[in-house]
């Protein structure tokens, strides 16, 4: 038969009473459980001083690794220089082609109410992606991943029309990307649209993989 | 260096994600001790706790780009390290070798202030501690070890403080049952 410690008692481990709050038939049983507390040993632990180089060491041939510089050099942002010699009429047709692209983008159906969506091709590595919020009471959204470094101010959601749906296209390059929302700065939101896969530390993060052919939630 | 050693986490992190490999040496002086204590007495031996310590850095480095709040690199740290205590006493269960608190910086020091009697119950204590789910004893540890308040440690861990009180009167009857048997 297990003894077990009276719940005031454990009010009194917890730090909520103290001993004199007990009823005297209890304060021995609490002069026991304290006697418990105070074996505790809070005495600092010391680690190698060699834990440093051997984390620095490991973490040096890991950043060398050929898959992490292939990774990094998918979800981490770049900047582009184009230079273009361009005779005028590829300049006009271009520009024509752009606002017919526009045009037909915005008379497009309305997308679902959530969820990141491949929209187009946006350049040879990179696709338009959608991301799309259903947040009726939210005053600000942002969507954050490893395409932005998790940035949450770095890619805002507009409000689309009045019914509480935000929205934002951003090209993003070919791989798979963790993404969240976060709503109204700090509270994040995993897309409900796609399944969540977790980042290993219980929170929940969404997918999409972005390829030549479009994007496509996981 | 100094300025280094003055970046925030924030800073230091989104430097490593650049590409400034070295930068990560900061966030390993800041935090290799703040959660070495911790990692010892979940595990009951100084070696197993450096072991964890080390496993979580160079997790927390890969992952690094998974970090969703740069500023908050201690916590997340904090995520990893317990998942690697849990995952560290799952194997040994797993394989039959329980923890034993062995190791004696972990299993009571010969305190100069302790009498012979106190010295006994900690020690005792200590291989109490070893006996509870890895739940209970995580609790235990980071209240009455750490110092930390329920609702600390509901921020840390993402249980309620309703469901780690509950834990935690549980690991109160189980302690005081070993430490009757062991007496």
């Amino acid at each position: 038969m297990t003894e077990t410690f009276h719940p005031l008692v454990k009010r009194l481990l917890d730090g909520e009473l103290s001993l004199g709050d007990l009823p005297p038939g209890l304060r021995g049983e609490g002069a026991e459980a304290l006697r418990l507390l105070g074996a505790v040993d809070r005495t600092p632990v010391a680690l190698s001083v060699q834990l440093e180089a051997r984390v620095m060491a490991e973490v040096r041939r890991r950043a060398r690794s050929p898959m992490r510089r292939i990774w990094r050099g998918l979800v981490e942002p770049r900047d582009i220089e184009l230079r273009l010699r361009l005779r005028p009429w590829v300049v006009w047709g271009t520009a024509l082609a752009a606002a017919a692209a526009v045009a037909l983008l915005l008379t497009r159906p309305s997308p679902g109410p959530r969820g990141a969506r491949p929209a187009r091709l946006a350049a040879r590595d990179s696709v338009y992606v959608r991301f799309v919020l259903y947040a009726p009471t939210a005053k600000q959204v942002a969507v954050a991943g490893t395409f932005n470094q998790w940035d949450r101010n770095a890619s805002p959601l507009v409000r689309v029309g009045g019914g509480g749906v935000w929205a934002i296209t951003l090209a993003l390059p070919q791989g798979h990307h963790q993404y969240a929302f976060v709503v109204d700065g700090e509270q994040w939101v995993a897309d409900p649209a796609a399944p969540g896969v977790d980042d290993g530390f219980g929170r929940r993060n969404s997918m999409v993989a972005v390829t030549a052919r479009g994007a496509r939630i996981l | 260096m100094g300025q280094r050693e003055q970046a925030t986490d924030g800073e230091v992190v989104r430097a490593v994600l650049a590409g400034d490999v070295e930068q990560y040496a900061v966030l390993v002086r800041r935090y290799r001790d703040r959660y070495a204590r911790f990692a010892a007495r979940m595990l009951g031996s100084l070696d197993a706790a450096e072991d964890a310590v080390q496993d979580a850095f160079v997790r927390a480095f890969d992952q690094l780009a998974q970090c969703r709040e740069p500023a908050k690199f201690s916590g997340w740290l904090f995520l990893i390290l317990r998942n690697r205590c849990f995952a560290e006493r799952r194997r040994r269960t797993r394989e039959g070798r329980a923890l034993e608190a062995t190791d004696e910086a972990i299993a009571g020091p010969d305190r100069p202030d302790g009498n012979v009697e106190q010295v006994e119950q900690a020690h005792a204590l200590e291989r109490a501690l070893v006996d509870l789910t890895p739940e209970q004893r995580e609790v235990f540890v980071l209240k009455h070890v750490e110092g930390l308040a329920y609702e600390e440690i509901a921020g840390m861990t993402g249980a309620t403080v309703a469901s780690l009180k509950m834990r935690m009167h549980r690991a109160y009857d189980r302690l005081r049952e070993l430490l009757k048997e062991h007496s």
